[in-house]
């Protein structure tokens, strides 16, 4: 009697071929087990396609832009206060700054369109990687699926840093390391090279969330949360291309960095004296982003009032 | 009403032409709550992302020459409209009309409209003819 290849066995008794009939059942049924088990990212939602943002949230921060002096919501530190004090809006016109792309927790922030497209194990179909086209600045990004670690502290830093993904049940986790220092805010908001962020992404039909959590020891002295959605464009091929040349935009001395040293910087309190905010309740970082700071405000109006 | 249909009307202007890549805020770069006029010759037309430059030779206030950065759309942008590498030319003589910048010394401007004196070309008047 012949069974599978190396399984063959000679027994005349009967219970002996009960026994290669369980022996036989057995491995198909781990076979089976295994081909099965090897294609849970098959199962996964797709993200796949090409989205646009939306930005009914956060729209003065994310499409016009910074105005000088809006620093509210991010939980800054003294380093961070101190960069944006000293800050002038002009250094992006600077040769070296004009075509700097946006880094990875600024980029998602602006109006942007990217494509999402899968690479396949074509052995075995798993998802190795997500490849990412973002039209701004035309960035490319790669999530690594096949669980392989983060590389050294020392290796080279990019604007999309390098990224690692793990599916939650339907919820996609992105951990993102080696990131370029670059701004979280275009009114001189600063962020680091130690900068790292997690970014949560669930599909609800042809919208996605991102949320991000971003650390960063240099400049924030809690994590900065925001989240956006993305639309998935009907019609496709519609990113951009981004082929930004260097030119002298404005003249101006060769070498000369625009700047103001501490102190003399005029448009700082522009953003709170125009919405009558006191400037500690957008300046202190942190503690503002709560709700219970809100009955403090009050009371710096009070008292402002009474002066 | 009001406000969503100017939310809608920014967000499509945005995103027209696919290109809104504002690398600063116009905001915090010039007084959007005032204008100024300057009327000159062109000297440099920098047709490109990601946003155009014209550089002016025009008097300021005191009536010294100065030359004028003044900033325009991006390439991509201004393309939608009409607007080619060839549009205009050193030696144009142009009336720009824009925000001045918050720093006088730096003579910079953001284009509202222009207007070209040999032939009457214009942009800035018509619907459509802005950028971001």
């Amino acid at each position: 009697m012949r069974g599978h290849a190396g399984l063959t066995v000679h027994r005349a008794d009967s219970g002996l071929k009960r026994q290669e009939i369980r022996v036989r059942s057995s491995i198909s049924a781990a076979l089976c087990a295994l081909v099965f088990w090897a294609v849970p990212a098959g199962a996964q939602l797709s993200i796949t396609g090409e989205w646009a943002g939306r930005y009914h949230e956060d729209f003065d921060d994310r499409v016009p832009g910074d105005v000088n002096g809006d620093f509210t919501g991010v939980p800054i530190n003294d380093a961070a206060r101190f960069y944006a004090e000293t800050w002038d809006v002009r250094r992006v016109n600077v040769l070296e700054h004009q075509c700097q792309p946006y880094n990875l927790p600024h980029i998602y922030r602006g109006p942007l369109q990217f494509r999402i497209w899968e690479e396949k194990r074509p052995q075995t179909q798993e998802i190795i990687a997500y490849k990412i086209y973002i039209g701004t600045y035309m960035q490319s990004r790669t999530i690594w699926m096949d669980g392989r670690p983060h590389p050294s502290e020392y290796a080279p830093h990019t604007s999309m840093g390098f990224s690692t993904g793990e599916w939650f049940g339907d919820t996609l986790k992105v951990t993102t390391t080696h990131i370029k220092k670059e701004f979280y805010r275009r009114s001189g908001l600063p962020s680091s090279d130690q900068t790292q962020v997690e970014e949560y992404y669930v599909r609800h039909g042809n919208l996605m969330s991102q949320t991000m959590i971003i650390t960063d020891p240099v400049y924030l002295s809690e994590p900065y949360v925001n989240s956006q959605e993305f639309e998935l464009m009907e019609r496709g091929n519609q990113n951009w291309l981004y082929n930004c040349e260097y030119v002298m935009e404005v003249p101006q001395p060769r070498h000369q960095v625009p700047h103001y040293l501490p102190g003399e910087n005029p448009f700082l309190e522009e953003w709170a004296n125009t919405f009558g905010t006191p400037f500690d309740a957008i300046f202190s970082g942190a503690p503002s982003t709560y709700p219970e700071y809100a009955p403090q405000i009050e009371d710096m109006v009070n008292e402002a009032d009474n002066e | 009403m009001k406000a969503k249909l100017l939310m809608a009307a920014l967000i499509l202007g945005a995103l027209a032409g696919g290109q809104a890549w504002a690398h600063h805020s116009f905001a915090a770069t010039y007084f959007e709550d005032r204008t100024t006029q300057i009327e000159g010759r062109l000297v440099q037309f920098l047709f490109r992302n990601p946003h155009s430059f014209v550089h002016i030779e025009a008097p300021d206030d005191d009536g010294n020459l100065q030359r004028w950065a003044v900033e325009w759309g991006g390439a991509g942008q201004l393309g939608s409209q009409g607007v080619t590498s060839a549009t205009l030319r050193p030696g144009d003589v142009v009336t720009i009309v824009g925000n001045p910048g918050r720093n006088p010394a730096d003579h910079r401007i953001r284009m509202l409209s222009l207007r070209r004196t040999s032939d009457g070309f214009g942009w800035g008047q018509a619907p459509g003819e802005t950028f971001n």
